[in-house]
């Protein structure tokens, strides 16, 4: 069997040559290229980033069954911005009236607009997924500690990554814990259930409590003070391990052009807007029979 | 004399993780009136998950168990809370409550019993475990961790499961205590007829407590029965890298010397030395 | 020898207790010895263990008297970097201590707070790795191997600050039987190369005796005895007064003893080994 890297979603085969992108480099993309669909109003731009990211996954050997997960999830969200900004979009006697449902009228700019804001959270999800199926924990302080964030920062960072995982195994416990004595939340009310919810907060606060208590002890005996030592430099044996290479400071460069790029094309020349897009002019062929 | 009639039986159960880890495969298990089990192996062998699943907690992948004649599979929560009780290692885990007698009420209150019994129940486990009343109002969360265990296993007792599990009951007490809590045990199995099952890495405790000993490896069982006679199983011990009491060890390193293999106590190993030395004399 | 920790009537008491954790004590302990500390639970192990290496007084709050010297200077003369450089502790649950993402950070974490140059910690590694047999886990979460890697994860993680010193508070209580010896194993190893100070806090008789030079008994803040393991076992009936519950090989010698039945004058045997060796003796001289 293939060797597996154990990421925050998932497992991605180690050979994958992302990893050969400095960690700064992924978190960089993560941050600029999910600002692209916020400049990007055009539909078929934006699917076409979806695009972009897909064969991104594909080079990086991420399993792209990790996307099924999200196929429910996006429909529903799908059908709920849809529903939001129709049926209950008001009354408008201004915008068009594509048809009704029970004399409901459904407009076409509200659909249009459904589209746009559907097309431009997509592909903020995919790039989402493909940092999270390529990093783990390490790569995201090791971005962090690159990029010159002081070490108690990223260091409180990582000690609440390690404790939302650490939360999450006591919550099963304590779950099962309840089970054993007899809790059973099949066919018990709404209420019963949140007033049983928040019971769970009282084992997992004392377990925390302990925990620190013990951490802080842990961490002064091996000679950290939150302070800084005096005269000490904190070398930083992690990052030595990851070379900023050239290539990665012409990725850097390169992500960074695609953004000028497209926030000239959107702000200097007006272009990859919804108004005039190809997605435009086809829904109103389809919905309008260009009418409007 | 007549064969007891099996409380909990567990056929051909296999049990695989959401992550398609295998951590029981085929475990066949009965546990009747009368057992003082010791559930022993290393870490990661199954016998957490084997457990859980006796009380109902997972459901087998494959197989099936039967408690009090019910499938766990189709076996609703409460229903097997009140058969068998599963007391966590942590006892911070399982105190979910502001006070020591809510605590204790916590699950009779779940079954839905009526408010005297509860009363009634939480006060006769109190009392088991050693309780006094002056703790009753307390938080569970600021007694000493001794007190904390107690609590844990009186909030289980409340519920009058015919078998209670018990995972590693002695770590972080010392020997004195760990002593204690087997005593207790004890008194629970021959007093009230309960079935006790201990998940334990402490040797010297099973030798003296368990009379009944089921060793756990890889997921699989390795050996089952009488302690003595499990423990006699060096090479299958071995297998599953567990050690013997030190007493049982010299016993069956002067095996030759016609001591027994199965031998678990210094009183044990003093009788035999001394026909050994007499008969030598003669 | 010279004495490397040395209590002066030192007493301890946590604010939020009446009675002092420690009362008194004086205690000596050589360099370069192994000494196993027993006693029930709340006789004051592991006020000794912090008062060692200063988290008594700095993390803790209580009255403190008398002396505690350690390398010659007293622990509150050290400032906290100083005397962790000299003072290694691990604790009983190693997963309390565990804050980085992989075992390999964690190992690191420690040297990079000392502020050692990244050769020193590359050279460190290569020493510690092989010792404590982590190198297989070094790019696993270290909450995800197993109890006994976490405790030789924790272990590696406070050795590769080179402290001559190491504190061990209960560090096998979570273990399994392997996981155990294993890690006794790695104690005996730098016992045997490094010629360490080690300080066990431990319950676990059987794996302790064989190791340790010098045994000591706390018993509710006193030191009742103190004294070379061999002597110190001779005295079993005061220890068993005591609550200490002795392995059963030494139990067994001590009744024989006791019944005439072996020399009044011969050592204890402390290991199973040992008692192998002697039970053959008293039985014949065969084999």
């Amino acid at each position: 069997m293939q060797k597996m890297h154990k990421t925050i979603l998932g497992y991605v085969p180690e050979a994958s040559p992302l990893y050969e992108v400095h960690p700064f480099v992924r978190l960089y993309f993560l941050m600029v290229v999910s600002i692209f669909p916020m400049i990007i109003g055009a539909p078929e731009w934006n699917l076409a980033l979806i695009l972009v990211v897909l064969v991104l996954m594909k080079y990086g050997r991420v399993s792209l069954s990790t996307l099924k997960l999200y196929v429910p999830i996006s429909i529903s969200m799908g059908m709920l911005i849809l529903l939001s900004y129709t049926l209950l979009g008001g009354i408008h006697p201004e915008f068009h009236v594509v048809f009704r449902i029970l004399g409901f009228p459904i407009y076409y700019e509200r659909i249009e607009a459904a589209v746009e804001v559907y097309t431009r959270i997509l592909p903020m999800i995919f790039v989402m997924v493909l940092f999270l199926s390529t990093s783990r924990e390490r790569d995201v302080l090791v971005a962090m500690r690159w990029a010159r964030i002081p070490f108690t920062v990223t260091y409180m960072t990582a000690m609440a990554l390690r404790a939302v995982g650490m939360v999450i195994e006591d919550f099963s416990i304590v779950r099962q814990a309840e089970k054993a004595r007899g809790f059973d939340p099949h066919g018990k009310s709404l209420g019963y259930k949140l007033r049983q919810f928040v019971m769970y907060i009282i084992p997992l606060m004392a377990l925390s409590l302990r925990r620190s208590e013990e951490f802080t002890k842990a961490i002064v005996a091996r000679g950290y003070s939150f302070t800084g030592l005096k005269n000490v430099k904190r070398p930083d044996y992690v990052l030595s391990k990851y070379p900023f290479r050239t290539r990665d400071a012409v990725l850097i460069l390169i992500i960074t052009g695609f953004l000028i790029g497209i926030l000239y094309l959107r702000y200097g020349l007006g272009m990859l807007t919804l108004e005039g897009s190809v997605t435009q002019r086809w829904l109103r062929q389809w919905l309008l029979g260009g009418a409007a | 004399m007549m064969k007891p009639e099996p409380y909990v039986v567990a056929e051909n159960v296999t049990f695989r993780y959401p992550d398609g880890t295998v951590a029981l495969r085929d475990i066949n298990l009965r546990f009747a009136e009368g057992d003082f089990v010791a559930l022993i192996g290393q870490n990661g062998s199954g016998k957490t998950t084997l457990s859980k699943c006796l009380n109902g907690l997972f459901k087998p992948t494959e197989g099936r168990i039967l408690v009090d004649g019910l499938d766990t599979r189709h076996t609703s929560i409460t229903k097997m809370a009140v058969r068998v009780g599963y007391v966590f290692q942590n006892p911070d885990h399982q105190l979910f409550n502001s006070t020591v007698w809510d605590e204790i009420a916590y699950g009779p209150r779940n079954i839905q019993l009526p408010k005297a019994e509860v009363e009634e129940r939480v006060r006769e486990a109190a009392e088991v475990v050693g309780l006094d009343e002056s703790t009753f109002e307390q938080h569970p969360f600021f007694l000493p961790k001794g007190l904390r265990q107690r609590v844990a296993i009186a909030s289980i007792l409340a519920l009058r499961p015919h078998m209670i599990i018990v995972d590693e009951p002695t770590t972080g007490q010392d020997v004195k205590q760990s002593l204690e809590i087997m005593d207790f045990l004890t008194r629970l199995h021959e007093e009230r007829g309960h079935i006790i099952v201990i998940i334990t890495h402490d040797m010297p405790i099973v030798a003296r407590y368990a009379r009944r000993t089921v060793l756990m490896a890889h997921s699989q069982i390795l050996a089952d029965g009488p302690t003595r006679s499990v423990f006699a199983q060096t090479d299958v011990l071995a297998e599953a890298f567990v050690e013997p009491p030190q007493i049982t060890q010299l016993a069956q390193r002067c095996a030759d010397l016609g001591f027994a293999a199965g031998t678990l106590s210094v009183q044990e190993m003093l009788e035999q030395f001394r026909s050994l030395a007499a008969r030598r004399r003669a | 020898m010279s004495a490397v920790i040395r209590f002066e009537s030192y007493t301890w008491r946590y604010s939020r207790t009446k009675q002092p954790a420690l009362d008194a004590i004086d205690l000596e302990i050589e360099e370069g010895a192994i000494v196993g500390v027993i006693g029930p639970n709340g006789s004051g192990k592991t006020t000794l263990a912090y008062s060692i290496n200063g988290l008594i007084p700095r993390q803790e709050m209580g009255v403190r008297k008398g002396k505690v010297y350690v390398m010659g200077r007293e622990v509150m003369a050290y400032t906290p970097a100083e005397l962790c450089q000299r003072v290694g502790l691990v604790f009983s649950d190693p997963e309390a201590q565990f804050t980085a993402m992989t075992v390999e950070d964690e190992v690191v974490f420690g040297m990079e707070n000392l502020g050692l140059p990244i050769e020193e910690i590359e050279r460190r590694l290569a020493w510690v790795v092989p010792l404590t047999e982590i190198g297989p886990l070094m790019d696993k979460p270290p909450y995800e191997v197993s109890g006994g890697q976490k405790q030789r994860v924790a272990l590696a993680s406070v050795l590769a600050m080179r402290p001559p010193i190491l504190v061990l508070d209960e560090p096998t209580t979570m273990l399994d039987p392997l996981g155990r010896r294993r890690v006794f194993q790695v104690l005996e190893r730098l016992k045997r190369e490094y010629q360490s100070t080690i300080i066990v806090i431990e319950h676990s008789l059987e794996h302790l005796i064989p190791l340790a030079d010098h045994m000591v008994l706390l018993y509710y803040g006193k030191v009742l005895l103190a004294d070379e393991t061999e002597p110190f076992f001779e005295r079993l009936a005061f220890l068993m007064e005591h609550d200490v519950f002795p392995p059963g090989v030494v139990e067994f010698f001590y009744h024989l003893k006791q019944a005439g039945e072996y020399p009044a004058d011969a050592p204890l045997p402390l290991t199973v080994e040992d008692g192998t060796a002697r039970l053959r003796e008293l039985l014949g001289g065969k084999g």
